[in-house]
């Protein structure tokens, strides 16, 4: 296929000259040439029966289910058979009969009907598919009343796990292939094919490799039959129990469409929804399958202040617990308080962003807000001042698909942006699309990218930018697209190099965070020094235009303290209080000390779902709502707002605006409190100010400094965090847990020469903090460079060694080395 | 000034009836002493049925929730173990309520049932002084073990697999349907 | 009176003292094709082919130099990729068996037609795809294009000719399926054999997503004459549209069974007559004019002309043809039931009619078969093979159908026998072995 440039998606109509017009069913219709007949069927209105069909994989033609009459090929003469329409692209005059108005396809539809339920257990009852099964429909629609079949079916032992959360029922399969040509062409994760011949035909793993994909949800979806479930979902409902609410991932920061399924309450399963523009039909199986977190035994359920006499958390009620807030807040943001630091992290919606923002500014009178929970940096602060915050739009995921070349610095797609690998693997796949990784080794995700990797050291990002524009490989230009992630944060200069390679060469530019609210909360002005809509705190008339808009005299003009500085001060006893929204310590830079400061900062208060570390030490916790029990609103990377309604109601949770706006409102020296007191107040509110076109903030101009150099026995720590990961939203999806890669040591072969190991023994990463000791696996990676997952199993890197991406450790191997092969989730931690 | 017969007849001629009424048929029904018998298939109470070995023949497959007109059934099903089974097959109910408060006893829940395993019995004493109560939860509803059958969780002991509870290829399966309370 | 209408060519040298050998092989004349097409431009060797008229001998009967003039031969887009040569010697139909013999008595045929072939394509490696079963085929092609090499007829720079040609003998896994082009190609790709979607084409796209011409190997063995004897004479052979000559291979209840080489047109009843007629004592039944997946023939069409042409006319195809006798002791329904199996057994699963008809299609024949039918099965076969017929992927459907359809157009009366009476009571099995002792035969009717 070639590139060209009409036919994208998300541009506007264009006016086609290349339309061929054919009739169907008596109906003359024109569409663009290469359409297949079952599309342009559909076109008018008629619907023909299919299995293998689906429009985003390639046309096989294997069910022959959707055959169709035709009359007439465009050539005056009639195809002697019924032809699969699913295969026959258009042609000039060419005229077509449907079922709708053909004897001869409505009889052939029949007989294949008839032939798929010859093998069919017709279990309906037992199966999860029942009531919302394309089989079941179609042999309703297209079938014959009465089968004809009395002789033996095929059997099979049922059904078999083909993954931890995937199940195989073999008898219930109609061998359409969806499953396997998903995995093969949109996810690159071949692991199930087709084996056996004849009626014994079935799907298959390999004997020692689960069906290991990220988005192996995406086959049970598209099964059209109940030949893949998930164990997740395995018998929970029927489809008329379900209230279905279209929702958005809170996983990542790629804004896929999903849908809810609830029955009476609780979230039964979800499912991805259709959205051309963002994910297509796929999403991630931690979109999918990850949504039990909200529901576990230690979900807050009450606010709970801490009881001065006996140190405990008492339950309380909401005005309690508001007035307690209120009070210390407005003593530690007085005059001799010390101030209050506010922390947001990253699940937030952009409503609750701008809550926070506004209630740091206006009631707290600080400009002592971050949302950065990870390695920051005040170059990435100016960068997302200067080029993110309140941009709107950007590079969109069209435009990713167009792109002729990819630059990737900073980000692992399939692990951190799922659904911007989908989309770069499409473009690969089927324009040609070159990706270009600035990474320390060719991951899997880059492996199944075909990306060319430009071998980086944690540190040398800046370095590996700045040579890029001179290297006539990589020949980036203005068709080409600079991706860049949020870890280029810990390399100094490196956000100054993507800037100066994307001004140089043309390439547009887009940062891809990792979490679902850092683009929203940019946008709202959770930073210290910006404010909503891309306003900058040092910047006078921008204050003074949001003042307005506030009804407030004055916003405070002192640059606030990011993260770490908030952090230092709360441990040297400098702050009066932290306000800290869904953050976990272990997350931060420094976990240790993030620890200290929160039992050293004299009032903490506490926005979380769950019990935390945070809560722990919380002297007010207020229990917020997840984003299934809100409406809000997440900003993709893009820059795509994506509205999302609240989906279950009656929780004794509120979201974070209404929390927020409640301590507003028990402070007796502001008459307005917050100004809001719903998400859709706060996001009408927001509208208002997202208008500003003044002064932006300067670009950052750092110099790289070079990375660490490794002495013998060292090796730079390069880290990122894995999909299915052992964060906290994963939390009680057993089966999706199941299918976690493990936890690894990647090292060069020469390295595990040199340490005489080999894959799957032990190898131990040690700092003066501590040490992890994990099974070693081979890499393309430096010599002098080891990674590690930084969150997984049995992993916690940065508490473990205090080190991230860019410092050094030593490996070693460990004692006692297991046996090859044996790597697996045996990860432990000293 | 009545008449004679307004004077003396009149008063008495309403015992007629009475005494002509006493040497016909008693319409009155002594219930709840004396209860009457249904119709041999009035939609009264439902149940809950069993294969012979004990296993119940529910697979909770929500069809007559489905089914039902007036929502008054609710099912959840759930995965039969091999250490834990209480269906022949894969999948049994694992709860099953009927909300007599709003069930209108159609009998459209069982002709929807694809294992006979739901199935309405001529008991109609259906009442009670409080809401919760009539809501009738599994125990409520199975059919009590009748001799030989066991209580589930077992392990199948009429066949190898649920087909041949299905096609009744074993010699006694077919009889526990019925079974009454 | 009955003038000897054999024509012995390609298997002139069949009965020659080692007559695989190379040295066998080039006393007899082989490999001056090769000579004379190496002086010839590569258009003009695919002329030749094209003004012979040879028709691929695999079934299809497509015209051969057609089938090469497809390949694009620009120096862009698909032009300008690699070009191969596949041969398809993956013979597995049942009653097939031209192309073995051929292979294992003068492998050379091939090789010489392979390079001959090649060099007109403008291919510099070529592939014989052998099907796996028939392993002492597989090691005598394997020798003689290892003599091949060791002569100088293959590898760099043959016979000083500036042109360079690898074969490669590949070995099948045991499946009917790789018969099929594009399954073949899978194959060779070392993919599971199944069918692929067409367009694009193989010309176009096949092997390794490049231009490739896949040929039959008897196809592939005729080009060496064509050079070496012209195109004229070739074409002089046969009948109008069916031009030159081929292999007819008589197999069953025959008196002498085996290959008959002579021009396309000949009758079965001339066949018959070469061969000895019938078994002794028998008559004719019914045929199969090319392998179990072209519609039955009976005795009255013995003087049907064995061509492309004249088996069409008569409801059936030329195919392979592999021509099976049957006679009066065999019994239709359990014929047409072995061949169903068959099909059963190599459905590749990619498509449903093919996959699940044949699936349910043996069941209502084994019944038959036993005599316990129903009054609709007869109707019942007959509708599940108009539901398998041209809505398939690949033809393999197609052949299932042709021999359920045609046994019950001439033989129904065997069927609805078989809703009472077992088949082996009406034709006792014993009878129609080629061993059966006298005393069984009389007891068919």
């Amino acid at each position: 296929m070639t590139v060209t440039s009409a036919g994208g998606a998300g541009t506007e109509v264009e006016k086609r000259d290349d339309l061929v017009t054919l009739t169907i069913d008596d109906v003359e219709i024109s569409v663009p040439k290469e359409t297949l007949v079952i599309r342009a069927a559909e076109l008018i209105g008629v619907q023909i029966p299919r299995f293998c069909d689906h429009p985003l994989l390639d046309p096989v033609g294997a069910c022959r289910q959707c055959l169709v009459e035709v009359p007439d090929a465009g050539n005056g003469r009639p195809m002697p058979k019924p032809q699969a329409s699913c295969t026959l692209t258009v042609a000039p005059g060419m005229v077509v009969r449907t079922q709708a108005s053909s004897p001869v396809a409505d009889k052939a539809q029949q007989g294949i009907m008839e032939f798929l339920l010859v093998n069919h257990p017709l279990d309906c009852p037992v199966c999860d598919k029942g009531g919302e099964c394309p089989l079941q429909n179609q042999a309703m629609s297209n079938g014959r009343g009465e089968s004809r079949f009395l002789e033996t079916k095929r059997t099979f032992a049922k059904p078999i796990n083909i993954s931890a959360q995937v199940l195989l029922d073999r008898e219930r399969c109609v061998l359409c292939a969806r499953c396997t040509r998903f995995s093969d062409q949109i996810a690159g994760d071949p692991f199930i094919a087709m084996i056996d011949r004849g009626a014994l035909q079935q799907v298959g793993v390999y004997e020692h490799q689960p069906f290991e994909s990220y988005f192996s949800g995406n086959t049970i979806q598209i099964c059209p039959v109940g030949a893949l479930t998930s164990a997740g979902y395995r018998f929970r409902a029927r489809p008329f129990d379900l209230v279905s609410t279209p929702s958005v991932a809170e996983h990542d920061a790629c804004g896929a469409a999903i849908r809810v399924d609830h029955r009476r309450g609780r979230v039964m399963r979800r499912l991805s929804a259709d959205d051309p523009e963002v994910n297509e039909e796929w999403i991630s199986d931690k979109d999918r399958f990850a949504f039990t977190y909200a529901r576990q035994d230690d979900r807050i359920t009450h606010p709970l202040v801490r009881d001065p006499g006996t140190g405990e958390l008492q339950p309380t009620s909401w005005p309690a617990a508001f007035a307690a807030a209120a009070t210390a807040l407005t003593r530690a943001a007085g005059q001799d308080g010390g101030g209050v630091g506010v922390l947001t992290g990253g699940r937030l919606t952009r409503e609750d962003s701008y809550a926070y923002s506004k209630f740091a500014r206006v009631v707290l009178g600080t400009n002592n807000i971050d949302f950065r929970a990870r390695r920051h940096s005040a170059e990435e602060a100016q960068f997302l001042a200067s080029h993110v915050a309140g941009s709107g739009l950007g590079v969109t995921y069209a435009d990713l698909e167009r792109a002729r070349t990819v630059v990737l610095a900073g980000l692992d797609p399939e692990e951190e942006a799922a659904t911007i690998f989908l989309r770069l693997r499409k473009a690969v796949r089927k324009n040609g699309q070159r990706v270009f990784a600035v990474a320390s080794h060719t991951s899997r995700g880059l492996a199944k990218l075909s990306a060319t990797v430009l071998p980086t050291a944690p540190g040398g990002e800046a370095a590996a930018l700045s040579a890029l524009g001179d290297d006539g490989e990589v020949a980036l230009d203005s068709g080409g697209i600079l991706m860049v992630g949020e870890r280029l944060a810990t390399t100094p200069g490196a956000y100054t190099a993507a800037l100066a390679l994307a001004a140089r060469t043309g390439a547009r530019l887009a940062w891809v965070p990792r979490r679902a609210g850092d683009r929203g909360a940019v946008d709202a002005g959770c930073l210290p020094g910006l404010l909503p809509a891309g306003r900058t705190v040092s910047d006078a008339s921008a204050r003074a235009d949001l003042a307005a808009a506030w009804g407030v005299p004055a916003l405070p003009s002192t640059p606030g303290l990011d993260t770490d500085a908030m952090l230092g001060a709360a441990a040297a006893g400098q702050l009066g209080a932290l306000v800290v929204a869904g953050v976990d310590p272990v997350d931060l830079p420094d976990p240790a000390g993030a620890r200290a400061a929160l039992a050293k900062v004299p009032f903490l208060v506490s926005m979380e779902i769950r019990a935390s570390e945070v809560t722990e030490r919380a002297d007010v916790v207020l229990p917020v709502a997840p984003a299934v029990e809100k409406s809000g609103t997440f900003v993709d990377w893009e820059g795509r707002p994506r509205v999302f309604e609240q989906v279950l109601s009656g929780g004794h949770a509120l979201p974070d605006v209404r929390v927020l706006a409640g301590i507003a409102e028990a402070m007796t020296h502001l008459s307005r409190g917050l100004g809001f007191r719903t998400v859709e107040q706060a996001r009408a509110e927001f509208a208002e100010v997202w208008f500003w076109d003044g002064a932006r903030a300067h670009a950052p101009a750092v110099d790289a400094v070079e990375g660490p150099i490794p002495g013998t026995g060292e090796f730079v720590l390069d880290t990122w965090k894995l999909l299915i990961d052992d964060g906290r939203m994963l939390d009680g999806e057993p089966y999706l847990l199941g299918t976690a890669r493990p936890a690894t040591v990647r090292l060069s072969a020469a390295t595990l020469h040199r340490l005489g190991v080999v894959e799957g023994d032990q190898v131990t990463l040690r700092t003066q903090v501590g040490s992890v000791t994990l099974p070693a696996e081979t890499a393309d990676i430096p010599d002098s460079v080891a990674w590690a997952p930084e969150h997984s199993a049995g992993v916690r890197l940065r508490s473990s060694l205090g080190a991230g991406a860019g410092d050094l450790v030593t490996v070693s191997a460990a004692g006692g080395a297991s046996a090859p092969g044996s790597a697996g989730r045996q990860g432990g931690q000293a | 000034m009545p008449s004679l017969k307004e004077q003396l007849w009149d008063p008495v001629a309403g015992f007629g009836v009475t005494f002509r009424t006493m040497f016909r048929r008693v319409v009155t029904e002594e219930y709840p002493y004396d209860k009457k018998p249904t119709a041999p298939r009035f939609h009264g109470r439902h149940q809950l049925n069993r294969w012979p070995d004990g296993l119940e023949k529910c697979v909770g497959c929500e069809l007559c929730a489905w089914a039902c007109p007036a929502d008054a059934i609710y099912v959840e099903g759930a995965d039969n173990t091999s250490a834990e089974r209480y269906s022949p097959g894969e999948r049994y109910g694992r709860v099953y309520q009927i909300n007599y408060l709003r069930c209108i006893l159609c009998g459209l829940c069982i002709e929807a049932c694809p294992t006979r395993a739901l199935t309405m019995t001529n008991e109609y004493e259906l009442a009670d002084d409080n809401r919760a109560d009539l809501i009738y939860e599994k125990n409520d509803l199975l059919a009590p073990l009748l001799p030989g059958m066991e209580q589930p969780p077992h392990p199948m002991r009429l066949g190898d697999d649920e087909k041949d509870y299905y096609r009744g290829t074993t010699p006694t399966a077919g009889a526990g349907e019925g079974a009454t309370s | 009176m009955i003038v000897d209408p054999l024509t012995p060519v390609l298997s002139e040298t069949w009965d020659a003292e080692r007559s695989w050998t190379l040295e066998t092989y080039t006393d007899a004349g082989g490999y001056r094709g090769l000579e004379k097409a190496l002086t010839m431009a590569p258009d003009d060797v695919i002329a030749a082919v094209k003004d012979s008229g040879l028709r691929g001998r695999g079934g299809a009967g497509f015209p051969t130099g057609m089938k090469w003039g497809f390949i694009p031969q620009d120096d862009e887009g698909a032009g300008a990729k690699p070009h191969y040569l596949v041969v398809n010697a993956d013979e597995s139909e049942p009653g097939t068996c031209k192309d073995i013999p051929l292979m294992m008595a003068a492998p050379h045929t091939l090789v010489e037609g392979v390079i001959i072939s090649s060099y007109a394509i403008r291919a510099s490696t070529a592939f014989i795809y052998v099907r796996g079963e028939v392993l002492h085929v597989l090691r005598r092609l394997q020798r003689a294009v290892q003599e091949a090499y060791l002569a100088g007829h293959l590898g760099a720079d043959i016979h000083g000719s500036g042109y360079s040609l690898d074969v490669i003998v590949h070995a099948g896994a045991g499946a009917y399926i790789c018969g099929e082009e594009t399954a073949l190609l899978d194959s060779l790709e070392g993919r599971r054999g199944q069918p692929r979607l067409r367009p694009p084409f193989p010309a176009v796209a096949g092997l390794y997503a490049s231009p490739t011409v896949i040929n039959n190997v008897e196809s592939i063995a005729s080009v060496p004459m064509i050079l070496e004897r012209g195109p004229d004479w070739f074409s002089a052979m046969g009948t109008e549209k069916s031009k030159g000559f081929t292999l007819y291979s008589l197999s069953g209840h025959v008196e002498r069974p085996g290959q008959y080489e002579a021009p396309l047109g000949i009758t079965l009843r001339q066949l018959l007559d070469l061969a000895g007629g019938v078994r002794a004592g028998h008559r004719l039944k019914f045929w199969t004019p090319g392998g179990s997946s072209t519609p039955i023939l009976t005795d009255e069409h013995l003087d049907v002309p064995l061509d492309y042409e004249g088996i069409s006319a008569a409801g059936s195809m030329l195919g392979t043809k592999a021509l099976q006798i049957f006679d009066e002791t065999t019994s239709v329904v359990r014929t047409t039931l072995r061949w169903v199996e068959f099909y059963k057994h190599e459905s590749c699963g990619k498509c449903t009619p093919c996959r699940e008809g044949s699936w349910w299609m043996v069941q209502v024949l084994r019944r038959l078969e036993a005599g316990q039918g129903t009054a609709e099965d007869i109707d019942l076969l007959l509708d599940m093979s108009a539901n398998m017929a041209g809505r398939s992927f690949c033809a393999l459907a197609d052949g299932t159908s042709a021999c359920v359809d045609s046994a019950i157009e001439y033989f129904r009366d065997e069927f609805v026998a078989g809703m009472t009476t077992p088949a082996w009571e009406l034709f006792p099995y014993a009878a129609s072995a080629l061993h059966a002792p006298a005393d069984t035969v009389g007891a068919s009717r």
